[in-house]
């Protein structure tokens, strides 16, 4: 599985998370490795990324933090 | 020791609204993360015993990411006879790791699985009794806005307290067990959600759809230049709409009320009575003290023994300072109920309605990119809103941040850049004398300072900030019954915290004017140069600056009392929004951080506002 991004990831498709730093909300929220993630809308200017966790909720993530964040695509 | 009943659960989950149902304590509820950082006590009755229900600051996990987290962790850790977990429905899956962390303290509890409308709406359904044999616990289906499922909530709590929840302290058999002994918490729970929910493909309501456009930046941004302008016009226009009846209220009804009382007080006590009142019309109309002395210019030579000769005895003065033209008790309900509550009401209107429908989280991240180029991210936008309220409440709630820095940089905008309603509502009433032009400027003045005042604080202040990660909730209207009851608690709390400051600030004036002293600050060879030199203010205007530091609307309600022009009303409202925030600012500053912090904070806004405040004045002075 090809490893990219989340920040550079398209916005069509899922993706599944491969590696994330470690910052405690991030854990506590429940985006860590193999969930599944989809971008709703990317922000322009250096802007966060909008997610949608598990096709359950929404959570936006800035842009420092989406960049560390590494994904593989899944369909 | 008392024995307590946690209630427990993610952020926004609608935990506040149990706990004012089940204790009949308000606590205020929005619909976003961390509207709770500190826990709140209340008295919950089940069957024959008395417990205190603690509602815990809303919390993703047990392993704290931020203030607000810790204090839920450690509420854990101090135990307790039970707990209420809440589970938002919608949600499951990430809600169900909370509940395992929290069982595996192994005290009994009830689940409460709420917000059943919602998952319904999306397409949610949650098998109860499945989820039940699951938890190993009972699981009661509650809407919380509506009241629903309370009774049945408060039964099942009478019958796990006191029951062990394992065999023994490690059984190995119960679900509790199983789950605390299970490595990947987030597994389990995903599985548990898995067999316990279905999730049918609904077609998105209208508030979900509005919801989502309302996030994305087309055409979210649209609609937040429309909330903006909307919230505004609630507050401008609603406030000056209020300020009518409300004149009348003061003017009209507690005003002679209070004045019928003191007369009759002091004439009770006092010999001769014609006399007395004679004196006393005599006096209000010809000497005037407190305020008026002050703004006549003549206070100079008013010695408050010039007065007490003058006016013939010390019982009239202390009635006018009382009840006299600019008494206490006038000035202080003129002021509090006729000029800043009607302000202060109808920003709570607008602002309370944003809060409880989830609109704040969006366009914090519509405008995160903007925030991040000053240092601060999209989150901090949440605080800055409330701030407008108070700054008090606004403070606290940057608990949820997560690093010092962000914490720091959250406080030091709001005390340098971010004015609270009833300085709003003084400024509003001061720049309403002049053009529209000046309100404009004010505005753009204050955006201005916003900026600033993040980008040295992002300088100065060491460490980093953690960019945004904020869960976006549901997009939901606002029950009435939850958002009347907040607006009746917010203005409640107002009137009980700013009435007695007020009246306090008030006195004080009336006694620094009267005694002398202030005739004597004012007279001071440097408070002349700052004040009427630099600031380009009429010498009266030091009044403003004393009484600042009790409440910020009193450094601009002075004001409204002398001639200002055009130039000398905008220096003020420059100088009133850097100057000092009120003295519970400063409390809660010491609070939250270190004292040097606040005194920093305290200087800094008193140099600047003088600094900025003149330079704008002596530039100006060039060209008039």
């Amino acid at each position: 599985m090809m490893q990219t991004s989340l920040y550079t990831a398209e916005t069509t498709g899922a993706y599944k998370v491969a590696s994330v730093p470690e910052i405690g909300l991030l854990k506590n929220l429940g985006i860590r490795e193999g969930t599944r993630v989809s971008i709703t809308q990317r922000y322009a200017f250096g802007g966060p990324l909008l997610l949608n966790i598990e096709d359950s909720f929404f959570v936006a993530v800035g842009k420092d933090v989406a960049t560390q964040i590494t994904v593989g695509r899944i369909s | 020791m008392k024995k307590k009943i946690l209630l427990m659960g993610n952020p926004n989950v609608g935990k506040s609204i149990f706990f004012s149902e089940l204790t009949g304590v308000h606590a205020v509820s929005s619909n976003f993360a961390g509207t709770t950082v500190d826990f709140l006590e209340g008295r919950l009755k089940i069957g024959d015993g008395e417990y205190v229900l603690i509602d815990v600051p809303g919390t993703y996990s047990l392993d704290p990411s931020s203030e607000a987290e810790a204090v839920a962790s450690r509420l854990m850790e101090d135990g307790a006879s039970a707990i209420i977990c809440v589970l938002d429905a919608s949600n499951l899956e990430r809600n169900l790791h909370l509940a395992m962390e929290v069982m595996q303290y192994k005290i009994p509890l009830v689940f409460a699985l709420n917000m059943a409308d919602v998952a319904e709406r999306q397409g949610i359904t949650v098998n109860t009794k499945q989820l039940e044999k699951e938890l190993g616990a009972p699981v009661v289906q509650t809407v919380a806005v509506k009241k629903q499922g309370f009774d049945e909530l408060i039964k099942k709590l009478g019958e796990v307290l006191g029951t062990p929840v394992c065999g023994g302290s490690h059984c190995g058999k119960c679900p509790s067990c199983n789950h605390a002994e299970s490595g990947d918490k987030w597994l389990s729970a995903k599985e548990i959600s898995g067999r316990v929910s279905k999730k049918n493909s609904a077609s998105p309501s209208f508030m979900d759809k509005l919801g989502m456009q309302m996030i994305r930046p087309f055409p979210g941004l649209l609609y937040a230049a429309v909330v903006l302008a909307l919230l505004v016009v609630v507050v401008v226009f609603g406030g000056r709409m209020l300020r009518m009846p409300l004149i009348m209220l003061t003017d009209g009804l507690i005003i002679p009320m209070f004045r019928s009382l003191f007369e009759w007080l002091f004439a009770f006590f006092a010999e001769g009575d014609g006399a007395f009142s004679y004196r006393y019309l005599y006096y209000n109309d010809g000497f005037r003290t407190g305020f008026r002395v002050f703004y006549d210019g003549a206070f100079r030579a008013a010695t408050y023994e010039a007065y007490s000769a003058a006016a013939g005895g010390f019982g009239d003065i202390l009635l006018n300072v009382l009840i006299g033209e600019y008494g206490i008790f006038v000035i202080s309900f003129q002021w509090i109920i006729a000029l800043i509550l009607p302000y202060v009401f109808s920003f709570y209107i607008g602002i309370t309605f944003l809060e409880d429908s989830g609109y704040l989280p969006r366009i914090s991240v519509l405008f995160d990119n903007v925030m991040r180029k000053l240092g601060v991210q999209g989150g901090s936008l949440i605080h800055v809103f409330l701030a407008l309220g108070c700054a008090v409440p606004a403070i606290l709630g940057s608990r949820t941040a997560t690093t010092k820095k962000e914490k720091m940089m959250i406080a030091a905008v709001i005390c340098f850049a971010v004015p609270c309603i009833s300085q709003i509502g003084a400024l509003v009433a001061l720049m309403s004398a002049f053009s529209w032009h000046l309100s404009v400027a004010m505005l753009l003045f204050a955006m201005f300072l916003f900026v600033a005042t993040a980008f040295v604080a992002g300088r100065v202040i060491k460490g980093r900030v953690d960019p945004l990660i904020l869960e976006i909730p549901n997009l939901l209207m606002p029950k009435p019954k939850v958002y009347f009851r907040k607006l009746a608690i917010r203005m409640k709390h107002f009137l009980k915290d700013a009435e007695l400051p007020m009246l306090g600030a008030v006195f004080l004036a009336a006694l620094l004017a009267g005694t002398g002293v202030l005739a004597a600050i004012a007279n001071q060879p440097q408070v002349q140069f700052v004040v009427s030199g630099w600031l380009g203010m009429p010498e009266e205007a030091v009044v403003s600056l004393v009484l600042g530091i009790v409440r910020r609307e009193m450094s601009v309600a002075p004001l409204l009392l002398l001639n200002l022009t055009y130039l000398q009303a905008f220096v003020a409202g420059v100088v009133s929004l850097l100057y000092l925030p009120c003295l519970s600012v400063f409390g809660i500053l010491a609070k939250e951080f270190k004292i040097g912090f606040a005194i920093a904070i305290f200087a800094g806004t008193v140099v600047s506002a003088i600094l900025v405040g003149g330079f704008i004045n002596q530039v100006a002075q060039i060209f008039l």
